[in-house]
């Protein structure tokens, strides 16, 4: 099962998100971003699961949320950069 | 200890103030820094308090950035509107926070509205400032000698109307009287975090309407590879650790307030200060009070009033004397060469403190 990532810019604004999601009952992991996701940057991701994932996107664009990019990872652990 | 001094500090904490500090030293680690337990604990905390901030002052989590007190969120705001010698409105009742910063600018300063409890005055003399052109206005909420309450939503439409920008100095306000960042359309509002809020000392809150020129640079946790600061709140203007106990402890004194209700700690207070001004003036006092008074009275005890302060805490009762840091608020009412005495209630404001307070000030009318 593919897990999906999606990036921000600080930890402020992946808390925001994380209220987001979880008031609307979505699971979520604050965590920091892995290390292949980022270019010589440190920041923080909410990691979820695939069916929850498109719903979190509207409910993250409804709240005004800034988010970065989002991945998706294979079983592999290989990352790929998923178009918005 | 009888303690009247809330406009210097708060001293009486609610109870769940100390433990959360106590709390945050034993568990909590550097925000934003890392993945584990215990910074995300951190994170969480700061977040907490953030995010009830901006409940409170009606406006976004990340537009809530964390000072080392009012008087650093202040010179953030100041330092961003004002870049030297051009001119600036403020009112008749600023505090040095405000003037200092602005003196070290050379700012051109153009002061409105030196009447006590007068909004007519404020909001005419306000307005014939701006009228004039300015590049900014800084005013405050609430006199920290006088507890005379501003006409502020006034003030901020009339700054809007003359495409002023403007900061609100809400030292004596915050957690006491509605401060609300988007109705009011401030540019930005700052308030310190351990007077009405009820949080430690070392701790303040800047109310962000527009992006801040960050005053101190360095590490973030974000955007790290970068050499500039983020352009992005809160980050841009919170270089360095954060006061992650004194932003615990004031999580919980905000909290504290939703549950209490911040019309209900006004409505306490003032009932305490009413009850003072009458009785200051029933024993032969001048009081300076008026319409538009929060819970801040001071007034001239017929000898010195540093003297006069000194008695009283041999009583065990805590005022304030002198010129409060705030000569301008001094000059406009007159005082200057005397200073005053300055009773200031808390959210623990009761008639008790005003008897005792009596009993106290009846040794110096003997």
């Amino acid at each position: 099962m593919k897990n999906y990532f999606i990036t921000f810019r600080s930890v402020t604004f992946a808390q925001k998100g994380e209220r987001v999601l979880k008031r609307s009952g979505i699971n979520c992991l604050l965590r920091r971003t892995p290390k292949a996701l980022t270019t010589r940057e440190c920041g923080y991701c909410l990691q979820l699961r695939p069916g929850d994932f498109q719903q979190a996107l509207a409910l993250l664009e409804a709240a005004q949320v800034q988010f970065g990019k989002i991945y998706a990872m294979d079983f592999a652990g290989e990352f790929e950069e998923m178009a918005l | 200890m009888i303690y009247l001094d809330n406009g210097a500090t708060s001293f009486h904490k609610p109870p769940g103030v100390y433990r959360a500090v106590s709390q945050a030293l034993r568990r909590c680690a550097n925000p934003g820094r890392g993945g584990y337990a215990a910074a995300m604990e951190a994170a969480e905390t700061v977040y907490g308090c953030r995010e009830t901030a901006a409940e409170l002052f009606g406006c976004q989590p990340e537009q809530v950035v964390f000072t080392a007190n009012c008087t650093h969120a202040l010179n953030i705001a100041i330092r961003t509107l004002v870049k030297g010698g051009e001119t600036v409105v403020v009112s008749g009742f600023e505090h040095n926070a405000v003037t200092r910063p602005l003196h070290a600018l050379k700012a051109n300063l153009r002061t409105a509205g030196r009447k006590l409890f007068d909004w007519d005055n404020m909001l005419f003399d306000f307005e014939r400032a701006l009228k004039r052109g300015a590049k900014a206005a800084v005013f405050t909420h609430v006199s920290n000698v006088f507890g005379y309450i501003l006409p502020v939503e006034e003030m901020a439409a009339l700054c809007q109307h003359y495409r002023v920008p403007f900061v609100i100095d809400a030292a004596q306000s915050a957690g006491v009287l509605p401060v609300h960042l988007e109705r009011l359309g401030a540019d930005f509002i700052a308030m310190p975090g351990h007077k009405g809020l009820l949080g430690p000392q070392g701790t303040g809150i800047l109310l962000c309407g527009r992006e801040p020129d960050p005053l101190i640079c360095g590490g973030t946790g974000s955007a790290s590879a970068q050499q500039e600061m983020p352009d992005f709140l809160p980050d841009r203007a919170e270089a360095g650790t954060l006061n992650v106990p004194g932003i615990a402890g004031l999580y919980e004194g905000l909290r504290y307030l939703r549950h209490m209700g911040i019309r209900n700690v006004f409505e306490r207070e003032h009932k305490a200060a009413l009850a003072c001004i009458r009785m200051l003036e029933s024993l032969g006092f001048r009081v300076f009070s008026g319409d538009h008074q929060a819970a801040t009275v001071s007034f001239l005890p017929n000898m010195d009033c540093e003297d006069a302060a000194q008695l009283l805490a041999r009583q065990g009762i805590a005022v304030r004397a002198g010129l409060h840091c705030a000569p301008l608020a001094h000059q406009s009412a007159g005082t200057l060469d005397t200073g005053t005495v300055r009773v200031s209630f808390g959210h623990d404001a009761a008639l008790q403190q005003v008897e005792a307070l009596r009993r106290g000030v009846e040794v110096l009318s003997a």
